[in-house]
């Protein structure tokens, strides 16, 4: 059980910084998931709290204590690979056990810790198979498994689902997230899957290029994204983003259309401002086939055309083009559409929205 | 008369056999019937007349062949335990190296383009009681004011060879596990130092036996490098002082060409051809077993 501090934390390889600089507070037993596309420096980051990378700058603490110069094995934390890492020479249970083993604890105590780690992981039958001998699946479990036998202050989880195929990374996510439910211990997990990010998390720090863009928990990020950048990255399909033009109480597109304003924005803009306006597929839907969720005012009608569908079953995403750029839209209840087909969408302004296209960052209050 | 055509695949084959028979099969067939015969190059009729296993008899009565091939013994397995130690010090050295890896790995191998002829030569000279570079800096340094008979007393000579077996050699070691060194995946030891290990024992439970395969692979090489050693010894100290240093191939070729007795030393050639069978069955097992248990896919 224990905090975690991240204070001004640097990283560096020569004169090349990776990380530059970020805060962050995890609370004890807190589900914490960093996310972001490869590159942002998630990854050093959690090495550099497993001790796995040095520090270039700032300090890391652990339970309040500076762990800066402690080797790995002084921190008292567990992690679980994107490989796996097994001991391929070791058996399911030696590798569960070896931490155990290497601190000297009387046999009958780490036969009990890793009898009680397989039984949470449904790894009995497996104990005395090798690595090998396992399926990617088995073997992400076991590596769990090892991580859990520890009883760690802090689980530190690096991409561990990545080689895992998509049925499978589903079973094992919910497995991780009830086994975070039951050992109540804080867990620090790199992703660059947001769906997992936003599954398991707590709270979701978002990454790019060695800065933190937002944390927050996967409610807000997803409804109030504090960056043009999160607002794309977060979100299945993503946002339509489309850069656009402040004009006399609208907002012009480049191809000439143009749509209303929000009146939540006008405090925050001035005329000939460059914008980036955002709307989730879910908030733009063929007239009729989505799910309002503000004021009748806010929904505005326009023509598109479709471009392409993707049936899904209870909904369809429709491709379709409005201002000369194609926009994604989730249709509830499904109606047949063909490419090419005018039909009249709704856009439901008081879920859009707007960011600042210097800056990025949102316009919202 | 007609012969029967032979097949296709039998024409076919035909060149490879021929060769294989002139130059593997009947030289080998030759020998092995002459350790039966007290064939002496001297009396090509000798060749001819069978004798059994008397050649066999009087090696294995013969204290003179069981002190080399006890001499043998102890000169591989402690040139193959030192030049494991060492190589894997060195691998381990060169692994870390973070510039420059390339130029010590070509470094290290320089000992392997000598040929031991000239490694003989070069350490025959560096031990010499008088003129040698050993004693030179023995005395320089003020430790020792007598000149040391490192080729001249069985003892020393024994080390003196040795050393120069070991400078020769040890770069296989070297080479091979840097190779298991540099395929090792990272992950088993980040995880280890995660688990708690200290650098001994990540080294001790995660790196070794994954190097393991690769140290046996050399192990097999060298041993049977080691159990024809010859040239080295025929230049360093010919067997000498009275046959303080002599092994079995110093003492086969002497047989069969100083003496003539070819007859005798092959037969002493084909016992000594179990040795070296013997420890390559065993270093093989050993390194199937090492890598069933890595898991390894090779």
């Amino acid at each position: 059980m224990a905090t975690v501090t991240l204070n001004k934390l640097e990283k560096r390889y020569g004169a090349t910084p990776v990380v530059h600089g970020i805060d962050l507070e995890i609370a004890d037993r807190e589900f914490i998931c960093l996310v972001g596309p490869s590159g942002c420096g998630k990854s050093t980051t959690l090495r550099m709290i497993a001790g796995l990378e040095d520090i270039s700058g700032g300090e890391i603490r652990i339970g309040g204590k500076v762990v800066n110069d402690l080797p790995p094995r002084s921190r008292n934390i567990s992690m679980v690979f994107q490989s796996y890492a097994l001991y391929p020479h070791m058996t399911v249970r030696e590798n569960m056990g070896f931490s155990l083993k290497i601190a000297g604890r009387p046999q009958a105590e780490i036969d009990k810790a890793v009898a009680e780690a397989a039984s949470i992981l449904g790894l009995e039958q497996l104990l005395e198979r090798r690595p090998s001998q396992l399926s990617g699946g088995q073997r992400q479990r076991v590596a769990m498994g090892r991580a859990i036998v520890r009883r760690p202050e802090v689980f530190l989880f690096d991409e561990p689902l990545s080689n895992l195929d998509a049925k499978l990374r589903s079973q094992v996510r919910t497995e991780i997230k009830k086994l975070h439910a039951r050992m109540q211990t804080t867990m620090v997990y790199v992703t660059h899957d947001q769906v997992e990010a936003m599954t398991l998390s707590d709270r979701i720090v978002i990454m790019r290029d060695g800065h933190i863009e937002q944390v927050g928990t996967p409610d807000e990020v997803f409804k109030r994204p504090a960056t043009h950048f999160v607002a794309g990255f977060i979100g299945s399909p993503p946002m339509n983003l489309f850069e656009a033009t402040v004009a006399d109480g609208g907002l012009a597109f480049p191809g000439g259309a143009t749509l209303p304003l929000p009146a939540r924005f006008r405090q925050n803009v001035t005329a000939g401002q460059k914008v980036v306006f955002g709307l989730r597929p879910d908030d733009v839907y063929p007239a009729g086939h989505g799910l309002h969720s503000g004021d009748a005012a806010d929904l505005h009608s326009a023509e598109f055309q479709v471009a392409v569908t993707e049936p899904l079953g209870n909904e369809t995403l429709v491709f379709a083009s409005f201002d000369g750029r194609e926009w994604v839209s989730r249709m509830l209840n499904p109606k047949p559409l063909r490419p090419g087909d005018k039909i009249a969408m709704s856009l439901d302004l008081s879920q859009a929205h707007l960011f600042d296209a210097a800056t990025g960052r949102t316009l919202r209050n | 008369m007609k012969f029967p055509r032979p097949s296709a695949p039998t024409l076919l084959l035909l060149p490879a056999i021929v060769v294989l028979a002139a130059v593997v099969i009947v030289p080998l067939l030759l020998s092995f019937y002459s350790s039966f015969t007290p064939f002496r190059l001297t009396k090509p009729d000798t060749f001819f007349v069978f004798v059994g296993f008397r050649n066999y008899l009087t090696i294995l009565s013969d204290w003179n062949f069981w002190v080399a091939f006890g001499r043998t013994v102890l000169l591989l397995t402690v040139a193959l335990n030192l030049e494991m130690l060492l190589g894997l010090g060195l691998a381990l050295l060169v692994e870390r190296a973070s510039r420059g890896q390339r130029v010590l790995r070509t470094l290290m191998m320089f000992p392997m383009m000598f040929s031991p002829i000239l490694v003989g030569f070069q350490f025959k000279f560096m031990f010499n009681d008088n003129i040698g570079l050993v004693n030179n800096a023995l005395q320089a340094l003020g430790l020792t004011d007598t000149a040391i008979p490192w080729l001249i007393e069985g003892h020393l000579a024994f080390i003196a060879i040795l050393t120069a077996e070991i400078w020769s050699s040890t770069s296989v070691f070297a080479i091979l596990i840097l190779a298991g060194l540099l395929a090792m995946p990272r992950e088993p030891i980040e995880a280890a130092r995660v688990d708690g290990c200290t650098p001994w024992q990540t080294f001790r439970y995660v790196v070794w036996p994954f190097v393991m395969p690769f140290a046996y692979i050399a192990m097999t090489i060298r041993s049977l490098d080691v159990a024809r050693a010859y040239d080295i010894v025929k230049i360093m100290t010919d067997g000498g002082p009275a046959g303080r240093t002599e092994l079995l191939w110093t003492l086969v070729a002497r047989t069969a060409y100083s003496d003539a007795r070819m007859g005798l030393a092959n037969a002493m050639a084909y016992f000594s051809i179990l040795l070296s069978i013997l420890f390559t069955v065993y270093f093989f097992r050993k390194l199937a077993a090492a890598r069933s248990q890595i898991g390894a896919e090779w």
